[in-house]
C-alpha cells in the first residue's frame, strides 16, 4: 500500500512537470531562435547574434505593424475598460431586469468562433464604411476584452466594502465624490489589472484582426501569420519574442496588482 | 411607423430602468448600446445576407430573398464531410483538453506556494500569447527538421524524421496548445474554492486517492468542467489557425471554408449561411452539454 502511494505520487509529479515544460518550452525555443547567427532556423542556435533584432528595427513593414498594434490595443484598452468598469458597477448596484439579460449578452462574443464574429463585422463594416480602419479593429477586440474586464471588476467590486461608500454618502459626499474619493482608491489595482488584460487581449488577437485590417492597418500577429505562411525567417522569431516579452510584462504587472492567483481565477 | 415603434422601445427601456431602486442601471447603458450596435445588429445583418441570392459578380444580389443558399450548403457532400470532420475534431480536442485541464488544475490546487506560482505562470503566459506565436512554436518543434526530430535523430532513436505536422496529430497538438490554458483556469477557478479537508475526510474514511478524487473532487468541479468544455468546444468548432498552419487540405475546417468563401470566392451568402450554421452547432452543443451536466448533477445529489 505504501509503495503504491509512492508510485502514484511520482507519476503525478512527472505528469504535471511534463505538462508545464510542454507549455513553456516552445516559448523558450522561439526566444532562442531569435538570437541565431544563421539565416535559417536552427535549434539550439549555433552562434549567438543580435543581427535579426537589428534587421527588425530597420524594417518599415514590422515597425508599421508595431505602431498599428499599439494604436488598436490602446484603443481597445480605453473603450473596454470604460464599458466593463461601468457595467460591473451597474450590476453591483442593481438587481433589475437589464442586468440579468445583459450578462449573458456581454459573455456571448467570447463563445462565438472568432471567424464568425470576423465575417459578421466585415459585412457590417462594409455597410458602415469603416472596414480596414483602426476603429473597426478596436470595436471587434472590445467585444472580447469587455467581458474580461467586466468579470475582473465584478469580483473586485464584490470584495470591496461598500459600507465605506455609504459612510461617505452619510457624511454628505455626493455620489460622484464618494466614488472618486472612497471607491476608486480601493479598486484602483483591479482597474489597472483590467486595463492590462484588455490591452494584451487586443495585442495578441489575430483572427478578427486578419479579416478586419487592411494593408496599412495590419497588426503584428497578422503580419507574423502572413510571414509564417510564406517563409520561415528569424525575423518572425524576433517578433514572437517581443510578443512573448509583452505577455510576460503584462502577467507580472497584473499579478502585482491583484495577485497571480486572483488573476488566474478571473481570466 | 418608425416613430411609433421607437417610442415603444424607449418606453420599454424606461420601464426596465425604473425597475431599479437606484439609478445603477444607467451605468449599464453604454455597454448595452455597444453590444446592440456592434454585436446584435451585425448578427442580424449577417442573417439577412445569408438570405440574399448568390451571384457570380460581387458579394450578393440586392433586394432578393431565398433559402437556396442554406439548401446548397446543407446538401453539399463536400460541406457535409467538412462539418463532420470539424465536429469530430472539436469533440476529440475538447475531451483531451478537459482531461489535461482537470489533472493540471488539481496539481495547481495541491501545490505549495512557489510551485503553484510556476504552474499558474505556465498556463497564464501561453494564454496571453498570440495564437500565431504558439503555432509558430509548433512548427519549430514538430516540423521534419524541427527540435523534436533533431533530438530523436541525433540521439539515434530514429534514423528518419517522424511526420508530426501536416497531419491530424499536428493540428490536434496545435489546438491543445490553444485550449488547454483555458481549460486549466476554468477548472482551477472552481477547484480553488474547495477545502482540502473534505478530501482528507474521505481518505480517513478509507477511500484511496483515485476513489476520493472521483467521488469527492469530481462532482464539485462539474461547473468548471462545463465551462472548460464549452470554451474548448467552441474553439474546436471554430478552429482556424491550427489547421491552416499545422495541417493540410485534408484538415479543412468550417472556419477555413468560411474564409475561402468570403475572401477568395466573394460568395457572401454562402459564407454567412455557413457561419450561422457553425454558430448554431456551437450554441446547440452548449445547451445539450448543460442539460447533460444538469441531469448528471441531479443524480449525484441524491447518491
Amino acid at each position: 500500500m505504501f509503495k503504491r502511494e509512492q508510485i502514484e505520487t511520482a507519476a503525478f509529479r512527472i505528469g504535471y512537470i511534463t505538462l508545464v515544460v510542454m507549455l513553456l518550452l516552445p516559448l523558450v525555443i522561439i526566444i532562442s531562435t531569435s538570437i541565431t547567427e544563421s539565416s535559417y532556423l536552427s535549434f539550439p542556435p549555433k552562434e549567438i547574434s543580435l543581427q535579426w533584432y537589428q534587421k527588425f528595427l530597420e524594417s518599415d513593414q514590422w515597425l508599421t505593424a508595431m505602431k498599428n498594434s499599439l494604436i488598436t490595443s490602446t484603443g481597445t484598452m480605453l473603450l473596454s475598460t470604460t464599458l466593463g468598469v461601468l457595467a460591473a458597477l451597474g450590476v453591483e448596484g442593481s438587481r433589475g431586469k437589464l442586468s440579468t439579460y445583459l450578462v449573458p449578452l456581454v459573455l456571448l462574443p467570447l463563445l462565438i468562433p472568432a471567424v464568425v464574429t470576423a465575417v459578421t463585422l466585415l459585412t457590417f463594416y462594409s455597410k458602415l464604411g469603416i472596414q480596414q480602419s483602426y476603429l473597426g479593429i478596436i470595436l471587434a477586440h472590445s467585444l472580447w476584452a469587455t467581458p474580461l474586464v467586466f468579470f475582473i471588476m465584478q469580483s473586485v467590486f464584490a470584495r470591496f466594502d461598500w459600507s465605506l461608500r455609504d459612510a461617505g454618502l452619510d457624511l454628505g459626499a455626493s455620489r460622484i465624490r464618494a466614488f472618486w474619493e472612497v471607491v476608486l482608491p480601493g479598486v484602483r489595482n483591479g482597474i489597472f489589472a483590467s486595463m492590462l488584460i484588455a490591452f494584451i487581449i487586443s495585442l495578441q488577437e489575430f483572427i478578427m484582426a486578419l479579416f478586419l485590417s487592411g494593408f496599412d492597418t495590419r497588426t503584428v500577429p497578422v503580419l507574423a501569420y502572413i510571414s509564417l505562411r510564406e517563409i520561415l525567417d528569424p525575423l518572425v522569431s524576433v517578433v514572437s519574442t517581443v510578443m512573448i516579452g509583452a505577455a510576460v510584462i503584462i502577467v507580472i504587472g497584473a499579478s502585482l496588482a491583484i495577485g497571480l492567483n486572483q488573476l488566474s481565477k478571473n481570466l | 411607423m418608425s416613430v411609433k415603434s421607437s417610442s415603444g422601445l424607449f418606453t420599454r427601456v424606461g420601464e426596465i430602468l425604473k425597475d431599479d431602486s437606484n439609478r445603477s442601471s444607467l451605468l449599464l447603458l453604454p455597454v448595452t448600446v455597444f453590444e446592440l450596435v456592434f454585436f446584435v445588429v451585425p448578427m442580424l445583418y449577417l442573417l439577412r445576407i445569408s438570405l440574399y441570392e448568390q451571384t457570380s459578380q460581387g458579394a450578393f444580389k440586392e433586394g432578393t430573398w431565398t433559402l437556396s443558399t442554406y439548401a446548397d450548403v446543407i446538401t453539399s457532400g463536400y460541406i457535409q464531410d467538412l462539418m463532420w470532420f470539424t465536429f469530430k475534431f472539436a469533440i476529440i480536442s475538447t475531451a483531451i483538453s478537459v482531461a489535461i485541464g482537470v489533472f493540471y488544475a488539481y496539481a495547481i490546487w495541491r501545490a505549495e506556494q512557489k510551485l503553484r506560482m510556476l504552474l499558474l505562470f505556465g498556463v497564464v503566459l501561453p494564454l496571453l500569447t498570440t495564437l500565431v506565436v504558439k503555432l509558430y512554436a509548433g512548427v519549430l518543434l514538430l516540423s521534419p527538421g524541427g527540435a523534436i526530430n533533431e533530438v530523436l535523430i541525433s540521439t539515434g532513436i530514429r534514423s528518419e524524421p517522424i511526420q508530426l505536422m501536416n497531419n491530424f496529430l499536428g493540428v490536434l497538438i496545435g489546438q491543445l496548445y490553444i485550449t488547454v490554458p483555458y481549460s486549466v483556469l476554468a477548472i482551477y477557478s472552481v477547484l480553488s474554492t474547495m477545502d482540502w479537508e473534505i478530501v482528507e475526510a474521505a481518505r480517513d474514511l478509507g477511500a484511496n486517492r483515485v476513489r476520493s478524487f472521483y467521488e469527492v473532487v469530481l462532482p464539485e468541479i462539474v461547473p468548471g468542467i462545463a465551462v472548460a468544455s464549452v470554451i474548448s468546444f467552441a474553439w474546436g468548432i471554430g478552429a482556424y489557425s491550427s489547421p491552416a498552419i499545422l495541417g493540410t487540405a485534408r484538415q479543412t475546417t468550417f472556419a477555413l471554408e468560411v474564409e475561402s468563401l468570403m475572401l477568395s470566392e466573394f460568395n457572401w451568402p454562402a459564407a454567412a449561411a455557413l457561419s450561422l450554421i457553425m454558430l448554431l452547432v456551437v450554441l446547440v452543443s452548449i445547451i445539450v452539454l448543460f442539460r447533460f451536466l444538469d441531469s448528471r448533477g441531479g443524480e449525484t445529489d441524491y447518491v
